[in-house]
């Protein structure tokens, strides 16, 4: 009788019994991910439509007219080609970089590919507002080290936060710092994954060099590069949030701001909750939109 | 042996590279005043502990380390809890439609946190738990992670020992903190370090909701001081960060092996 009771309790596809026991051990779980995650995306669609600040504190429907400001605001395009120009900088650093380091750590032995693991990985551990305080002191303008480096070079060294060209790359950088080790280390899974038969057989048929990265490696390579990819872009623009706030608090004239810093400005420094809200919905489309596109992509591969 | 030597140079210099900032805020907390703006070059100067000594005098450093411990306690063991009950849900009583929990989960982790934060911080202030631990730690109660990467791992673990066990009378609760806990040890130890150095780095979240100097935690207090006090007084400051860093650097340390194995796994079978 026993034998019936634990094939209900442990088994796939069991009895009912088994199955409402599961859905128990799930609710805990489960009731903080709709209250904290699934409802504030949900109250979000539903403030967007209302106009609520400080000026009119009872919210009031208004329709549409939030995006309809938003789309009609130079300033918010403005804030999306930044976003979109500090993805590009987020894949160069949090996916390029990290695999390069990856494939060179794999030409390492044992010991020392550990070692080099963990410093690069050190930065993961710092806490980003803290040590944003310290690339405040390295970029420094005239006194900082790096204008001082730059200097010793008889190169011009430009106040890189509050300089437009050069205060969202300076930002970018920071980010990038902290969290290339954590790619780094997602990149090095995914190489030792790879199958040491195939790439053996590859080499034991003659290919080499770009021919073997082109249609041995990288093939193989595909699935990891895709989520490494995917993750180093999606978690992008939240990766930035700190640094900004912290160092130029999107400044110089919105010029190092993201969409997810001006959401942010919206609802906490200006108090425009539907206009933040709108702005939120609009962040949460797009990169489903992206996310979604990657999964398509990836599926399409694995049937095909 | 050019070629074996060229991959030690390339990391060796990005380790140093990406190390430098590190070498910079400890050189910083070390240095007197007047020496702040002499050299490039970190440890170029005489030490001090002068920095340090100001920093304990000025800030009730022990208090906001304390409310630290607390809120990332809190919040990593909240969501292992949540993650072992999800998990040990998902893999061995999955409930009709499991695939949309587990994709709830997984979502989740997707969701970027400023898209969430003025409807949780609406909803804790309406609650009355703003400057409150509860109203600091409920939020981030959202397992996503800790649920998934347990899931990863008791997909592998053998269901015979879990059957045995039942045989001979084990309930849930047994399965789950005699046997599937004890088994998977490093693993959580591992997400508990993970989350825990998460937890103990957040810095947005309880600005919004801790913004009372007695319920600061340290990155917050930190970066007060640095608008105020500490502004441009680089040396006290450096020495706050360091304090800041110390606990989870020293956890780091300690565990890496650990840590990094279980990342990568997670990264891997994920």
């Amino acid at each position: 009788m026993r034998r019936v009771a634990l094939g209900q309790g442990v088994r796939a596809g069991a009895g009912r019994r088994g199955n409402l026991g599961g859905l128990l051990l799930l609710v805990p779980g489960l009731f903080f991910l709709l209250l904290f995650v699934y409802w504030p995306l949900l109250y979000n669609l539903w403030l967007s439509l209302h106009e609520w600040n400080l000026v009119r504190p009872e919210a009031a429907f208004v329709g549409l007219a939030n995006y309809q400001a938003l789309l009609e605001d130079p300033a918010f395009w403005q804030t999306v080609r930044q976003s979109l120009l500090y993805m590009a900088l987020a894949a160069l650093g949090n996916f390029l970089v990290p695999l390069g380091l990856a494939l060179l750590t794999l030409q390492v032995k044992s010991p020392w590919a550990e070692r080099y693991q963990a410093l690069l990985f050190a930065p993961t551990v710092a806490a980003v507002s803290v040590a944003a305080l310290v690339w405040l002191y390295i970029y420094l303008p005239a006194a900082g080290p790096l204008a001082k480096v730059l200097g010793g070079l008889g190169l011009p060294a430009p106040s890189l936060l509050s300089d437009p060209d050069y205060a969202l790359p300076a930002v970018a950088l920071v980010a990038n710092w902290k969290f290339l080790g954590f790619h780094y280390l997602i990149a090095l899974a995914g190489l030792k994954a790879l199958p040491r038969e195939v790439l053996e057989a590859a080499r034991v048929d003659g290919a080499e060099g770009l021919p073997f990265l082109r249609h041995v490696l990288l093939p193989l390579l595909f699935p990891t590069l895709l989520f490494l990819l995917l993750s180093a872009l999606a978690s992008a623009l939240d990766y930035a949030f700190v640094p900004i706030d912290v160092m130029t608090q999107g400044g110089p004239f919105g010029h190092s701001t993201n969409l997810m810093y001006a959401v942010y400005q919206e609802a906490f420094r200006f108090f425009r909750a539907g206009v933040a809200a709108a702005q939120a919905v609009l962040l949460t489309l797009g990169l489903g939109v992206l996310i979604l596109g990657q999964l398509f992509l990836l599926e399409r591969r694995n049937r095909g | 042996m050019a070629k074996r030597l060229l991959p030690h140079l390339l990391l060796g210099f990005s380790a140093f590279l990406v190390l430098l900032p590190f070498a910079y805020q400890v050189s910083l907390s070390l240095t007197p005043p007047e020496a702040l703006f002499g050299s490039p070059w970190p440890f170029h100067h005489p030490l001090t502990l002068e920095n340090y000594r100001v920093v304990l005098e000025k800030l009730p450093m022990g208090r906001y380390t304390l409310n630290t411990f607390l809120f990332a306690l809190g919040s990593a063991l909240g969501q292992i809890l949540l993650g072992l009950l999800a998990a040990y849900a998902l893999v061995f009583r999955p409930p009709p439609w499991t695939g949309l929990f587990l994709g709830l989960f997984v979502l989740s982790m997707l969701v970027p946190f400023v898209v969430t934060y003025l409807p949780s911080y609406l909803l804790v202030a309406r609650l009355g738990l703003l400057n409150t631990f509860p109203g600091l730690i409920l939020p981030m109660l959202t397992a996503g992670y800790a649920a998934f990467l347990l899931r990863q791992h008791f997909l592998g673990f053998p269901r015979e020992i879990l059957e045995a066990a039942v045989v001979d009378g084990a309930g849930t609760r047994d399965l789950l903190f005699r046997i599937l806990v004890p088994a998977n040890l490093p693993t959580l130890l591992a997400l508990f370090i993970t989350l825990f150095i998460g937890a103990w780095n957040q810095f947005v979240w309880p600005l919004l909701v801790a913004n009372r100097p007695d319920m600061y935690v340290l990155t917050v207090a930190v970066q007060r001081f640095a608008g105020g006090e500490g502004a441009n007084a680089w040396g006290p400051l450096m020495a706050a960060s360091v304090l800041a860093t110390l606990p989870t650097l020293v956890l780091f340390l300690a565990f890496h092996r650990t840590i990094l194995q279980t990342l990568m796994e997670g990264g891997v079978r994920g």
